[in-house]
């Protein structure tokens, strides 16, 4: 079918993706995700939210090109993705700093060795301490990821990945490690660093994968609900919270309705997942 | 009296000094012969020769061999082992044949070395390099598979291509087991390049080609001097000691991260 009006090309698409993998001891094979259809608009916050190995982080590894998968296709601007790329940044559950750099070198990382950058010295120097700014961690600058709270190591690494102006931001479970205040803390921050208040144009596209559903529907502009068994996508639910959301938000009864209502959606899964591990 | 025993320097002196006394006292109970080495007799042949400037002379040459071996050594088990840690068809089809040249003990390969070149530095260098390869490319082959591999990942997310991560992600992760490998081997070679020059000096007969294991063969073969030998031990163990302070300190300089 045609539409007359285009709806603007999607930033990422997944068309009917699969995951196999093949245990090498036994050759079982196990399905991780099926058919798998989804399209993330340039500027969307996107949330994905599901039980333990639903494949939510497949879905993250596969976008940020470091899994392929072994059937349907990836595209980001309508190029398949074909391996890892700085226009896709990844920030990861434990963080990957490099613990033989202080906190500017990490954040440095990108910009100075990835292929064809052309930063000069000053360039980078000047990229960097913006971005320092920009996640408070004035003071922290020639520390090492030890001498961290895991707060400060969470805002490093997501500094890092911003370094390189990714189009695309991947997060996977990126707060899961931290302590409830500092959770909704860094919340907040993200949306403010993603630029919620600024216009919507200027806004990177955030896929985000959480087990927290009241953290997916307090960031996000729509939710992937998943479910396990083979992975696949139960339902998509968009959040009509307004914008720029304040903590307040959390208290409202839209909120905590959305909530419940995804809650219901995956609570038998995440029972039985629970009780059988 | 409990801060003197408190004391951790003097605490460790106790001991080596008590077994000196009670050395020094035995030898002097019985006639003393030149087979028996007396520590005051230790002490005055270390001086002559350290006046003499034999000693530090000799002891120089050794070092000089042990880092010209060990930086050959160095060199190709980093590159090999960065290399087999890396690729596993590289690791499968070289495991073998390092698996059974390490249980080969150095000295065994002094035939050869002398054979191809002659009674020189350059025997006991190979031989040193041979001795100190094994522990190198060991070490760094672990250090290079225990590296992180969500660290690799990060930076591949990050755009960077494959050698670049070799040199700024795997080298720096593999670092501190590098460092252990390091140690091993400056070890190993100092203890060889004794063998090495002991037995090389033996070929040549104590000719000039110097170094402390040539020294001690002179001791052992030609003035049946004990305590020179000994004078020689105590060396060879002291220059072991500050090798070793010397590559922790460059370790704690160059891996501030690793606490």
């Amino acid at each position: 079918m045609e539409t007359l009006t285009p709806a603007p090309q999607p930033k990422l698409s997944l068309r009917d993706v699969g995951k196999e993998f093949v245990l090498p001891r036994t050759g079982e094979r196990t399905v991780a995700l099926e058919s798998v259809d989804l399209d993330v608009a340039p500027g969307e916050f996107l949330c994905i939210v599901g039980p333990s190995g639903c494949g939510k982080t497949t879905i993250l590894n596969m976008i940020a090109g470091l899994t392929q998968p072994t059937s349907g296709a990836i595209t980001i601007d309508g190029k398949a993705i074909d391996g890892p790329g700085a226009e896709r940044g990844v920030v990861f559950q434990d963080y990957a700093l490099f613990p033989w750099k202080t906190v500017r070198e990490n954040i440095e990382f990108g910009p100075r060795y990835r292929i064809g950058s052309t930063m000069t010295r000053q360039e980078r120097g000047e990229r960097v301490r913006q971005l320092i700014d920009l996640v408070a961690l004035n003071g922290a600058e020639n520390k090492y990821p030890y001498e961290l709270s895991g707060g400060m190591r969470q805002r490093c690494a997501f500094a890092r990945a911003l370094a390189n102006e990714p189009d695309v931001l991947l997060m996977d479970e990126p707060f899961a490690a931290l302590d409830a205040q500092t959770r909704v803390i860094l919340q907040e921050e993200l949306l403010r660093i993603w630029g919620e208040e600024d216009a919507e144009a200027g806004r990177r596209t955030v896929v985000f994968i959480t087990h927290g559903i009241d953290e997916a529907v307090f960031l996000a502009d729509r939710i992937v609900v998943m479910s396990s068994h083979p992975g696949r996508i139960t339902e998509i639910k968009s959040v009509e919270l307004p914008r720029p959301r304040k903590p307040e938000i959390r208290a409202s009864a839209a909120f905590q309705e959305l909530v419940e209502e995804i809650w219901q959606l995956i609570r038998h899964e995440a029972y039985a997942a629970t009780i059988r591990a | 009296m409990s801060r003197v025993t408190g004391s951790p320097f003097i605490r460790a002196a106790v001991l080596p000094v008590t077994l000196l006394v009670v050395w020094q006292l035995t030898v002097m109970l019985h006639t003393p012969s030149p087979r028996t080495p007396l520590p005051t007799h230790v002490v005055e042949e270390a001086w002559k020769l350290i006046g003499s400037g034999d000693l530090p002379l000799a002891l120089l040459q050794s070092f000089w061999r042990v880092l010209a071996g060990f930086a050959w050594a160095a060199a190709f088990g980093l590159i090999f082992g960065a290399l087999m840690g890396t690729y596993r068809a590289i690791d499968r089809s070289l495991d073998p044949l390092i698996e059974s040249f390490r249980s080969i003990a150095p000295i065994a390969l002094l035939p050869l070395a002398i054979l191809w070149f002659g009674t020189g530095t350059p025997a006991a260098a190979f031989i040193v390099g041979y001795a100190a390869f094994f522990p190198m490319i060991v070490n760094t082959i672990h250090g290079v598979k225990s590296v992180d591999p969500q660290l690799i990942r990060a930076a591949r997310t990050l755009g960077v291509g494959r050698f670049t991560i070799l040199r700024t992600v795997v080298l720096p992760g593999a670092l501190p087991y590098i460092f252990v490998g390091a140690r091993l081997a400056l070890g190993v070679a100092w203890t060889s390049i004794i063998a090495a020059e002991l037995a090389v000096g033996a070929k040549a007969g104590g000719g000039s080609t110097g170094g402390i294991g040539q020294m001690m063969f002179v001791f052992y073969a030609y003035s049946v001097d004990l305590n020179g030998i000994i004078v020689c031990m105590i060396s060879v163990g002291l220059v072991a000691l500050v090798i070793d302070r010397g590559l922790r300190r460059l370790e704690n300089w160059m891996l501030p991260w690793k606490r």
